[in-house]
């Protein structure tokens, strides 16, 4: 097991243990510094592969990972969640301990559901695929057992990063351009649903599930 | 088995014995100092242990024999534990079934006798305390199995030496992500069974917050000096056996100056651990019974992550 | 095989001594029964010992085709652990029976149940097994019902059980039957050699049958819902031969599914191993949740058998791997468990025989303070139940480390579907082993230790000495096995050699807890002795400690907030020590429970009256059972809208049938 496959691995398990964090704690300042340790894993992993493949654009790739995904994302979402210091994730539709064996399961199933990719990519980055899978089940996951508004939008961001560590995994980086569409696109989103939602909290909305009130 | 592995093996439980008081009394010293306090010297549960010894035992009316029988069952587990497992030597006696899964279960003996004896005491606090002590017992089990099934890969053994020794052999093994994920998962299994915080508040008196206090509410005079001692040799081995699976260096593979070095790493270990344990304790609230499932999932969910890993980087 | 003709001879023998009159009915019978069982595991003993299976054909005992009698070395461990469970059973009844099960109809169908238990393992064909199979059941059935006319909930039981074991017989028969027609031959060995030929879906569903029928008898959920009725109800030593014996036998139909069809594919095991982790969870938790004690015990019962299925779904998983030595090591550890909980668990059923006798009740909360007047049976139930926490030294201990150890070296190369059961497989392992020494302790510790709870409780005698003999000597042998697992090893390790991976497999250099060829082993005479020999000193230490001039010991009422006088009923009750189980596992157990606080007219803050009821019944049952009967009511009720009573009507129906097949045919 060489050095560069062991780091992989590590920054990759973190990838995938910051979404389980995101789903074990309440406060919602513990679930977005998940997020920025998701972030830095993923850029992480972005380094690590541009280092291994000589590869300068994935240096700028890492670069952006980390502006975007540690940084900006979590800033806009922190401001959100500073109206209420201590907003927490007080009764998920699924209760946390149940949550976590859920995600323990769902990691089992990606890496059952992963065979087929692994089997072709191979290698040390293609090996850790079924870790990316795991994070877009978690992300999922999240959206549909959490309540609160943030939450849900820390579960869509938990499903792209987790579909960027897999892309970076089975293709060994991602071209610049890519990577940028995709980083803008997510950044776009959250400034949408950040808008949404200070509409939303302006006439006393937290919770998605009391949305259905409204079509009567 | 010869006899220098006998006699590693009495002077390791010489070690935990020894230890097990002065770490409870540096954890306090550290935590008063922490808060801001003085504290009592590091060497004070001995005294105390030494002034219970004197004491009268007294027993409560309708008690069996299995209340007198739990302190001493509880204390002879933890020291055949302290003679076996590879604490300051790889050599202890019969390394060749120093199993992992042994170990856990010859621990767990002491805290069913336990809680059996605090049922006996016919009082609501016996009762309370037996009753959440193996709660969290049996919900701890499935994180701790599944952290030894990650340890146990590489070598594809639970044989504790052997997993020590070739951690110490290869590094590598050591920060791999498999590795790192069952120890984290050890971290809360340690807190749990040891009682600390956030789990158990172990220098609580009230009664709603009280689990190990409420188990040996009626223990006094030697019986409570076993039970304390028993409990800190158990905090010396599960420390020990975290800071060896950890970091494997400085174990004693023979001989006398081996020996000796390896029970000076094996104190400073053990001693780092501890403080940690108290800086972390002073920084946590305690959490309430019904939320510490999420703990213990967080724990269970780590070791699974472990063997995950593990099996995908093979 | 002479020796198997006296067990029929002598199982015979003891059915008619029920005609004995009332004063020397049991000491017949059970003398009989006694000859009967020692020729059984003399026979067993010999094949395990030497390793050759007895075979043999009696023509004209069954019409048609005889039967055909063949004791492997499988069969040899099974009936001999019944034999050892009957033994102690049968000496345990010689006191039992003046409490219960002392009429004819009881003495004759203990005799035939006994006889059943070591017979069926003896089987050779499937007729021959089948019709054992049905007498045993029909036998069990008798003695679940023998106390009908007394109580309800024993003839529900009877009911619940009825059912499911016809169910489970009819799933068997289909199964044995449609290979039978395959082979062209009854006998087992014939199916053996051309069940291969069969297409691979063929195989799978005739599996499923047969693990359905044979995990009904096993009480895995989720057909486990007559066994904690039935288990209950049964006089104490029927108790001990269900849990002990019986249920044991469901196994050795899985495995018998196993010789006969081979190891199949993965997704068998699958199935079977999703059955086994639900068992062993659901299990443990109701165990841990109940507070009839016998019900308790049967609940573990489910338990148990879930995780020696896991460990059977294990084995099967590795060898479909063609991991040898996991999977042979797998089928070996799954054997010794069954024989290890045979052993503890009819401790346990006997054990709460003798409280029952002694006090009447089976409710823990109203045992207590058993330890002081019933001081023999106490320990024997410590024993069994620390072997059924699977704390060493005990033999239970052995058990479920060799499961372990098996799950952990098929985790060696395997590939991804097994690499998740395991991990599945362990996580349930280690938390039906927490929620077991729940269990175990609640039973302990709220039905023997402390105050007693009852006025029964407070006056209860130890029980007559054959129903401490009895007990004691399967408690005896449960250390025996756990400080000297190769005791039992040795007889296992010839029972796995006849199944298929293992003729050349590595499971034959495990001696005692030494794995041998893999790497791992435990040594628990030596922690034992240790263990007791550090406690005895602690002893002596304690003794010399203390003051100088006062007393060193004294007794004195227990610290309770600054009260004078403590209650019996101040204590942790066996509801209120699960009750943080039962609030973690809320959303499983779903229990219903009803609190009524009634407060004092003068103030909100004074309570006058708190009523607290709660139900633990089956979530299976109340979920997936209960709709079910529902709708067969309503058929039921509809149907009787069919049948009327009047002629012309069934006319009218004979005349539409005749004229609907006339149409048809044309």
């Amino acid at each position: 097991m060489s050095g560069f496959a062991n780091a992989l691995a590590s920054a990759a398990v973190v990838v995938t243990v910051a979404a389980v964090v995101a789903l074990w704690r309440r406060r919602l300042r513990s679930i977005l510094l998940a997020l920025v340790v998701q972030g830095v894993g993923l850029g992480a992993v972005a380094t690590l592969l541009a280092v291994h493949e000589r590869d300068a654009g994935l240096v700028v790739v890492a670069a952006l990972v980390l502006g975007v995904k540690a940084v900006l994302i979590p800033a806009l979402l922190a401001r959100v969640a500073s109206a209420s210091p201590d907003a927490r994730e007080s009764d998920p539709l699924v209760n946390v301990p149940a949550s976590l064996v859920i995600a323990g399961l769902l990691t089992l199933v990606a890496f059952v559901a992963a065979r087929p990719i692994v089997a072709i990519v191979g290698g040390p980055s293609g090996r850790l695929v079924p870790l990316g899978l795991a994070t877009v089940l978690i992300g999922f996951f999240m959206m549909v057992a959490r309540r609160r508004a943030l939450s849900q939008i820390v579960g869509l961001l938990l499903v792209d990063n987790g579909v960027a560590l897999t892309a970076f995994l089975v293709t060994s980086g991602v071209p610049v351009i890519v990577e940028l569409g995709s980083s803008l696109d997510i950044l776009f989103g959250v400034v949408v649903l950040r808008v949404l939602f200070a509409r939303l909290s302006a006439i006393g909305v937290r919770d998605l599930d009391q949305l259905a009130s409204l079509h009567d | 088995m010869n006899a220098t592995r006998l006699v590693a093996g009495a002077l390791q439980l010489a070690l935990v014995v020894l230890g097990g008081p002065l770490l409870l009394g540096l954890m306090r010293r550290v935590r008063s100092r922490l808060e801001g306090r003085d504290g009592p010297r590091i060497t004070q549960p001995w005294r105390d242990l030494v002034k219970l010894a004197t004491k009268q035992r007294v027993r409560p009316t309708e008690s069996s024999w299995i209340f007198g029988l739990a302190p001493l069952v509880v204390v002879a587990t933890a020291g055949a534990v302290a003679v076996l497992a590879p604490l300051a030597t790889l050599a202890p006696p019969l390394a060749n079934s120093t199993d992992f899964v042994a170990v856990i279960f010859t621990l767990l003996v002491g805290s069913v006798v336990l809680a059996l004896a605090a049922l006996d005491t016919g009082t609501a606090f016996g009762g309370m305390g037996a009753s959440r002590a193996l709660t969290i017992g049996a919900l701890v089990e499935p994180a701790l199995l599944v952290a030894v099934l990650a340890l146990s890969l590489p070598l594809h053994s639970t044989n504790l030496v052997a997993i020590v020794a070739d951690g110490a052999r290869h590094a590598p093994v050591l920060v791999g992500p498999s590795h790192l994920l069952a120890l984290g998962s050890f971290v809360v299994v340690i807190l749990a069974e040891s009682g600390r915080l956030p789990v158990d508040n172990p220098s609580t008196h009230l009664e709603l917050t009280m689990i190990f206090e409420a188990l040996i509410l009626e223990y006094s005079g030697p019986d409570l000096a076993l039970v304390t001692l028993g409990e800190s040799m158990r905090l010396v081995i599960w420390l020990g056996l975290f800071a060896n699976l950890a970091a494997p260096w400085g174990v004693a593979a023979s001989g006398a100056g081996g020996f000796a070095l390896g029970a000076a790493v094996l104190v400073a270990k053990v001693a780092v651990l501890g403080v940690a344990v108290t800086v972390f304790e002073v920084t946590t609230a305690k959490l309430r019974l019904f939320r510490l499932p999420e703990l213990l999932a967080g724990g269970f969910i780590l070791a699974v992550f472990g063997v995950v890993t593990g099996a995908v980087m093979r | 095989m002479i020796a198997l003709g006296v067990v029929v001879i002598f199982g015979a023998l003891g059915a008619v001594a029920s005609l004995a009159p009332a004063r020397y009915r049991v000491a017949t019978s059970a003398a009989c029964l006694a000859v009967a069982i020692v020729a059984g595991a003399t026979a067993s003993i010999a094949v395990l010992a030497t390793g050759r299976a007895v075979d043999g054909h009696v023509v004209s005992v069954l019409p048609f085709s005889g039967a055909t009698v063949e004791l492997s070395a499988l069969g040899a461990l099974f009936s001999l652990t019944s034999a050892v469970v009957a033994l102690a059973a049968t000496i345990h009844w010689l006191g039992y029976q003046r409490h219960a099960l002392r009429s004819r109809s009881a003495v004759a169908a203990y005799a035939l149940f006994v006889t059943c238990l070591l017979l069926v393992p003896a089987a050779g064909d499937d007729v021959t097994f089948l019709v054992l199979w049905e007498l045993m059941a029909l036998a069990s059935l008798a003695l679940v019902a023998h106390d009908h006319a007394r109580r309800d909930e024993a003839r529900h039981a009877a009911w619940w059980y009825g059912a499911m074991t016809q169910g489970g017989a009819g799933a068997i028969t289909l199964g044995l039957v449609a290979l039978a027609a395959h082979a062209k031959s009854p006998s087992f060995a014939a199916i053996a050699a051309s069940a291969g030929h069969l297409p691979a879906s063929a195989r799978g569903a005739i599996f499923l049958a047969l693990f359905a029928g044979f995990g009904a008898k096993a009480g895995l959920v989720p057909f486990h819902v007559w066994l904690p009725r039935a288990h209950a109800e049964a006089p104490a030593p029927a108790s001990a031969l269900l849990s002990g014996a019986m249920v044991g036998l469901g196994i050795y139909g899985i495995l018998l599914a196993r010789t006969l069809l081979g190891v199949g594919s993965p997704w068998w095991w699958l199935v079977a191993g999703l059955v086994g982790v639900a068992s062993a969870l659901y299990g443990s938790l109701y165990a841990a949740t109940s507070t009839d004690v016998k019900r308790l015990l049967a609940y573990s019962t489910s338990d148990n058998m879930g995780l020696v299925v896991i460990g059977l779904a294990a084995s099967g998983l590795f060898a479909t791997d063609h991991h040898r030595a996991a999977a042979s090591l797998a089928l070996l550890a799954s054997l010794f468990l069954v024989t290890s909980h045979a052993l503890y668990k009819s401790t346990l059923f006997l054990g709460a025989g003798s409280v029952q006798y002694a006090t009447g009740e089976r409710n823990l909360d109203r045992l207590g303070g058993l330890a002081r007047t019933m001081p023999v049976t106490t320990v024997l139930v410590l024993v069994g139940g620390l072997a059924a926490a699977a704390l060493p030294p005990l033999n239970g201990f052995a058990a479920e480390w060799l499961v372990v150890q098996s799950l952990v070296h098929g985790l060696t190369g395997a590939g991804p579907v097994t690499t998740v059961a395991t991990t599945v497989f362990v996580g349930a392992l280690a938390l039906t082993g927490g929620l077991t020494i729940v269990a175990v302790v609640k039973a302990l510790g709220i039905g023997f230790f402390g105050r007693a709870r009852s006025d029964a409780a407070a006056t209860a005698t130890e029980v007559p000495l054959p129903m401490r003999i009895g007990p004691a000597l399967i408690a005896l042998a449960c250390v025996a096995i756990g400080v000297v697992p190769e005791l039992a090893v040795a007889a296992v390790r010839r029972a796995a050699a006849t199944m298929q991976p293992n003729r050349s497999g590595l499971a034959a250099s495990v001696t005692g807890l030494h794995l041998g060829a893999l790497r791992g082993a435990v040594d628990p005479l030596a922690l034992a002795l240790g263990a007791v020999l550090a406690t005895a000193a602690l002893a002596v230490l304690r003794h010399s400690a203390g003051p100088r001039r006062a007393p060193r010991r004294r007794t004195f009422e227990p610290w309770g907030s600054g009260r004078a006088v403590l209650s019996a009923r101040m204590q942790y009750t066996a509801t209120s020590f699960a009750e943080p189980l039962q609030r973690v596992f809320d959303d499983v157990l779903a229990p219903q429970h009803d609190l009524d606080v009634s407060h004092a007219v003068e103030s909100r803050y004074y309570v006058e009256r708190v009523a607290y009821a709660s139900a633990d019944d089956d979530v299976v049952e109340r979920r997936l059972y209960r709709p079910v009967l529902r709708l067969a009511t309503w058929w039921g009720e509809r149907a009787r809208g069919l049948a009327n009573g009047s002629v012309h009507r069934y006319l009218a129906y004979g005349f539409v049938t005749l004229v609907v097949v006339l149409v048809v045919v044309s």
